[in-house]
């Protein structure tokens, strides 16, 4: 029988679903390449012999990409079963919008229902967060891959009507030196995907404008196969003009780009493991950036907002216009009838399900009401950007689309937006690991260097000046700090002219934690991006949650996503900290295995008043420096054992309730004007953390670690490698110190040294002999050497 | 002329992207300045309404063919009598990065003989080559004829950040020596990059980012009305842009970029 | 008529080539023993031209204008007949 058949007056193809056994179902799933289950197939036959008729080819695209894992989260929203008697209904639900349900913060204006999270700022505006991952596209085309997830994302922004301000990015990479010989076929070199990937990244940032101020770049093993790219973008709008007032009537306008075969299936690409085919299969799924288009784009969208001539508007990303179209309908509980011989396209001989699924980049859709057609095409027109009217907004809850006047679809609205839930099982591994039989080195200084030199710690330099990180000239503490370039923890933004108000971005992961254990990996990384906000000065921070994992088909995968949602929950409500948004990458499977589980937090926090930003360099010689917070023997997943080929068990812990005391603690002192300096301390501990503050400077520092406040640790690599959270080094005016130490009493802060002229790092250890002794001008150059050749001054 | 009559033009086409610091710097300093899209310009207003016209920096029409040059033969297919007046009469020009590209493609600068009809240098890919955002030091070696740095003293090092991917400037191999010469005599050079107590970099990176000739950041036109830099001194305005400022007790309202804005106001303040 | 207009724009020798000096130093990193890298840019443009001298003419003019700058830019002209 045949399944397909090419209607003779149209260019569409009816689908022969009404009578189709179960294995044809299979294969018409695999012939027009729809990602869906035969489960799902069926709940669509069933609706389609209730219609008394077969679907088109239009019909049954548009369900499979509103039904793909990348537009309605099936794993984070579906039922996950756990052993015979505990079954979670939304991971989702129960963990990340419980939490911030439960903070209930009145500072959340719009959380996890539009493009991206919104909070308010001050004077009446608001500022918007979005991260987004391109993984698998980056693994086929590093450039095209990450410069369109720059581009996605900051359409995300402009998606809520905001004027986009500032870019994040967190990279993954295998190692740079990874043996050409052992790369299997389709996967690319480390180096390549890095060069192409951060080339990416920093041409469509700076093209359009929007400084890059924030990021990580981060190397495993497991990236080799699956390169990561979390891609982040913050917008400002003035919150009376978030105009989502859409109704019936309203017309559709899709503006930006042409449309062409780009990025077709991108979103079913998105949830398949990447096989060596992949590079065939995926061409068309690879998209060309302009990011000038956008750029104009932009500038039309802030008119339109501004001139309040727009009723709704969203990004067109994953999906095309089918995610676009159906979710604005679906918001504003209409139907919609769109003419897709309307789509300007950049060529003939597209069918009318391509135009519908293209994932062409630069385009947004907007709607207005009839009466602002004309004003709101003319200011695209002044911009010299295409804009068309396509279809519009109607009462009955049906997907009407036409084509050469025909109807190529007619479905409900339900449909396409219940999908039917779907059920995985889950398995809880409790970590099963072991310390090393790790003698104590005789050189710590020789360790330190090498740590210095390790990839994950090394200076990023050489690809963060490849950014342009002050463009808009709002970037007040900027990613590298003073004369040596210096890693800051966190970016500070000035976004308002008329206030004094700053916007602080930071960011936290820790994949290594989570080969021990994903939960205290997940609460790792949002104690860090905590720290780093607060180091700075910010606080009121909100949170974004981007989770790159494995195929959650298996057990042991979807398990360890579990626990990470888990600790996601218990610690976003210790420290109040709520998520607005958040995006998950699933399926990162490669011929070298699944990705190690990565969960990359950001943090969006304010400061009162920028004149009270912090930097981490030392500032001044004699200086008392403080360490706050203690420290475990907890080296488990830490650079140090890393160095030495160790994983270890003894994960960094949380201690929530004491973390919570330590960071407002901080955030006082800082408001008292007491903090000159302040560092959180992170991979590679405390000696990699004043290594830094002092080659950042050019003053040396003498510390005493008898002084180190410690549980259980009685060597010096201990003190000096731990990974312990919630830690921060703070240096303070010898003046203040009596008043300082009085704010942090019961905190767990110690004077561990001071701040010396002489240009070296020494440290004594446990028994009061040096261990450490180093000019800073080594130990800067160590730490630039690794990925900066030419930096090295 | 008082700072409020000053009318600034501050042009942008797809792909500026520092028309609004730009805007906001001369605002800041009491100017009236206006952002004006390029066919806005050409359709609807005119040139000569304005005291001082801007190019800022972005990636005008994606940098395509070279930098800068599409937006330069875009205007002067429309505009170029409008220009040639407007520069007659002596009124400021400013380039900044990409507009200093511009400036360059047009034929406007150096612009040993007025306006020429193909360029006389490049801005080219740096060397080494890639992009780069980070402070650099310059030395004001301008004797007086600029008229964007008359408030900076000759040999002052100054501050200011860069980014850019092509900003090395060069003139044709053989004509070199003569070139400079020139620059030199008619007091046309205006910032090189220079150590931060003043040494100059000798082609020596970092210090000279880009491999630029003779290390020139910056030059004006003979006649000093027409100034290209690819530094950014609208985003070396406010004393918390500065890289250092949290390093500072005392903090200086202004940074360095404000002279060359200041500059150009006093100048047509006192005619 | 329509022809065929290729213009090849390339550096000037004597001036540094950073682009192509990048791309080289990363193939020998390769493993590939190479000497130079020149990157050049070829536009391909369709005109319509009375003869192959007019064609040239315009290719010519267009170079002048636009695509070349000659302080640092050499270029090569080929014409050829669009079937």
């Amino acid at each position: 029988m045949k399944l397909l058949i090419k209607r003779p007056t149209q260019s569409v193809i009816e689908v022969q679903l009404a009578t189709a056994t179960s294995a044809q179902l299979a294969d018409i799933n695999s012939e027009l390449s729809l990602g869906l289950s035969v489960e799902e197939l069926e709940v669509v036959q069933t609706y389609f012999r209730r219609e008394n008729r077969n679907p088109t080819d239009v019909e049954l695209q548009a369900i499979s990409q509103a039904w793909s894992e990348h537009c309605c989260h099936k794993t984070f929203k579906g039922k996950i079963k756990i052993g015979d008697d505990q079954t979670i209904n939304s991971l989702f639900k129960t963990y990340i919008a419980k939490a911030t349900k439960q903070i209930d913060a009145p500072w959340c204006v719009s959380v996890f229902e539009d493009n991206a999270g919104i909070i308010k700022f001050d004077k009446g505006q608001g500022v918007a967060a979005k991260v987004e991952t391109h993984n698998h596209p980056s693994a086929v085309e590093p450039f095209g891959g990450a410069a369109t997830g720059v581009g996605g994302v900051i359409r995300d922004i402009l998606g809520v009507w905001a004027d986009p301000i500032a870019c994040t990015d967190v990279l993954g990479f295998g190692p740079l030196d990874y043996d050409y010989s052992k790369l299997p076929a389709g996967v690319k070199h480390p180096k390549y995907v890095y060069m192409g990937v951060t080339a990416g990244i920093s041409t469509y940032g700076n093209n359009m404008g929007i400084p890059t101020v924030n990021g990580a770049i981060y190397f495993d093993d497991s990236y080799t196969g699956n390169v990561t790219v979390f891609c982040g973008c913050v917008g400002i709008l003035p919150l009376s003009k978030y105009a989502k007032n859409a109704q019936a009537g309203h017309i559709l306008v899709l503006a930006g780009g042409k449309t062409g075969r780009d990025g077709i299936h991108g979103v079913t690409f998105a949830s398949t493991e990447l096989t060596e085919k992949s590079e065939e299969i995926a061409r068309p799924a690879v998209q060309i950036a302009n990011p000038i288009e956008e750029e104009k784009l932009k500038r039309a969208i802030v008119e339109i907002r501004d001139r309040e001539l727009g009723s709704a508007i969203t990004d067109i990303g994953g999906g095309g216009l089918s995610s676009a179209v159906g979710e604005t309908a679906e918001r504003f509980n209409c139907g919609v009838a769109v003419d897709l011989e309307m789509v300007p396209l950049k060529y003939q001989g597209l069918a009318p399900w391509e135009i519908y699924l293209s994932e062409s980049q630069e385009r947004m859709l907007l709607t207005c009401t009839p009466q602002n057609l004309e004003a709101v095409l003319a200011v695209f027109a002044k911009e010299d950007v295409t804009a068309t009217a396509i279809g519009k907004l109607i009462d009955e809850r049906r997907l009407k689309l036409s084509y050469q006047t025909e109807l190529v679809s007619d479905i409900d609205m339900e449909l396409l937006f219940s999908p039917p839930q779907s059920s995985k099982t889950a398995c809880i591994k409790t970590p099963q690991f072991t310390e090393p039989n790790l003698p104590q080195p005789s050189n710590l200084t020789e360790v330190l260097l090498q740590l210095l030199g390790a990839p994950n710690i090394a200076s990023k330099e050489s690809v963060i000046r490849t950014y342009d990180h002050e463009v808009k000239g709002n970037t007040l503490l900027k990613p590298l700090q003073g004369d040596y370039a210096g890693p800051n923890d966190a970016a500070v933004l000035k976004p308002l002219d008329q206030s004094l108000k700053g916007l602080v971005i930071s960011c936290g992961m820790n994949p290594n934690y989570g080969k021990i254990d994903p939960y205290w990996m997940a609460a790792s990384a949002i104690d860090e991006a905590m720290r780093n906000n607060i180091a700075v000065g910010g606080r009121r921070i909100a949170l974004l949650d981007n989770f790159t994992w494995g195929n959650p088909e298996k057990p042991e995968r979807l398990g360890s996503l579990v626990r990470a949602c888990e600790a996601c929950y218990d610690y976003a409500v210790m420290f109040k900290a709520p998520f607005i948004s958040g995006k998950d990458s699933l399926y990162n499977e490669s011929p070298l295995g699944p990705i190690t589980p990565t969960l990359l937090i950001t943090a969006v926090g304010i400061i009162p008043n920028i004149e009270h930003t912090i930097s981490m360099e030392l500032k001044k010689q004699d200086n008392p420096l403080y360490l706050i917070g203690k420290t475990y023997p907890e080296l488990g997943g830490s650079e140090y054992y890393k160095l030495n080929g160790h994983l270890g068990a003894s994960v960094p812990k949380v201690r929530g309730g004491k973390a919570k005391q330590t960071f407002k603690a901080i955030t006082k002192a800082i408001d008292q004007g007491l903090v000159k300096s302040c560092h959180d301390l992170s991979e590679g501990g405390l000696a990699v953390a004043t290594a830094e503050m002092a080659f950042a400077s050019g003053l040396g520092l003498s510390l005493d670690l008898q002084k180190v406040p410690t549980q259980d640790i009685e060597r010096d690599d201990f003190v000096l490698f731990s990974e312990s959270n919630s830690r921060f080094l703070i240096e303070v005016a010898d003046a203040d110190t009596a008043e300082f130490e009085k704010l942090m009493q019961g905190k767990g802060c110690v004077r561990i040294g001071k701040v010396t002229k002489e240009p070296k790092l020494h440290i004594k250890g446990l028994n009061g002999q040096t261990i450490v002794d180093a000019p800073l001008d080594v130990l800067r150059q160590r730490w630039k050497k690794t990925l900066n050749p030419k930096e090295t001054e | 002329m008082n700072p409020q009559d000053i009318k600034v033009c501050i042009l942008r086409a797809g792909g500026t992207n520092c028309d609004a610091e730009t805007q906001r710097a001369f605002q800041e300093l009491g100017t009236q300045a206006h952002t004006l899209q390029v066919s806005e310009l050409i359709k609807h207003r005119n040139l000569l309404d304005y005291d001082v016209l801007v190019f800022p920096g972005g990636f005008s029409y994606g940098d395509y063919v070279r930098s800068g040059v599409i937006f330069a033969r875009h205007l002067s297919a429309h505009l170029d009598k409008e220009i040639q007046s407007f520069i007659d009469e002596g009124r400021p020009i400013l380039g900044i990065c990409n507009g200093f590209q511009i400036l360059v493609e047009y034929g406007l600068l150096p612009g040993f003989e007025g306006i020429s009809p193909v360029p006389e240098a490049a801005l080219t890919t740096n060397e080494p080559a890639g992009f780069k955002c980070k402070w650099v030091y310059l030395k004001q070696e301008n004797q007086g004829r600029c008229l964007f740095t008359s408030s900076i003293p000759q040999g002052k090092v100054i501050r200011l950040p860069i980014a850019h991917g092509e900003g090395r400037l060069l003139f044709p191999k053989e004509k070199e020596e003569t070139l400079l010469k020139r620059l030199v005599e008619e007091d046309m050079l205006v910032f090189r990059y220079c150590t931060k107590d003043g040494q100059p970099a000798n082609g020596q990176y970092p210090t000279n980012p880009n491999g630029s000739f003779y290390d020139i950041a910056g030059i004006c036109n003979p006649e000093g009305n027409i100034f290209g830099l690819m530094p950014h001194p609208e985003r070396a305005l406010y004393w918390w842009q500065q890289p250092n400022w949290t390093r500072q007790n005392q903090m200086l309202q202004y940074g360095d970029g404000k002279h060359i804005f200041q500059s150009i106001i006093d100048k047509l303040t006192k005619t | 008529m329509k022809y065929a207009v290729k213009i090849e724009v390339s550096l000037k020798p004597g001036h540094s080539n950073p682009e192509g000096e990048t791309t080289a130093r990363l193939l020998v990193e390769l493993g590939f023993s190479v000497e130079a890298v020149e990157v050049s840019k070829v536009y391909k443009v369709v005109l319509e031209a009375s003869s192959m001298v007019e064609a040239e003419q315009k290719a010519q003019e267009m170079s002048s204008r636009l695509l070349v700058n000659p302080t640092k830019d050499d270029y090569t002209i080929s014409v050829a007949e669009r079937k």
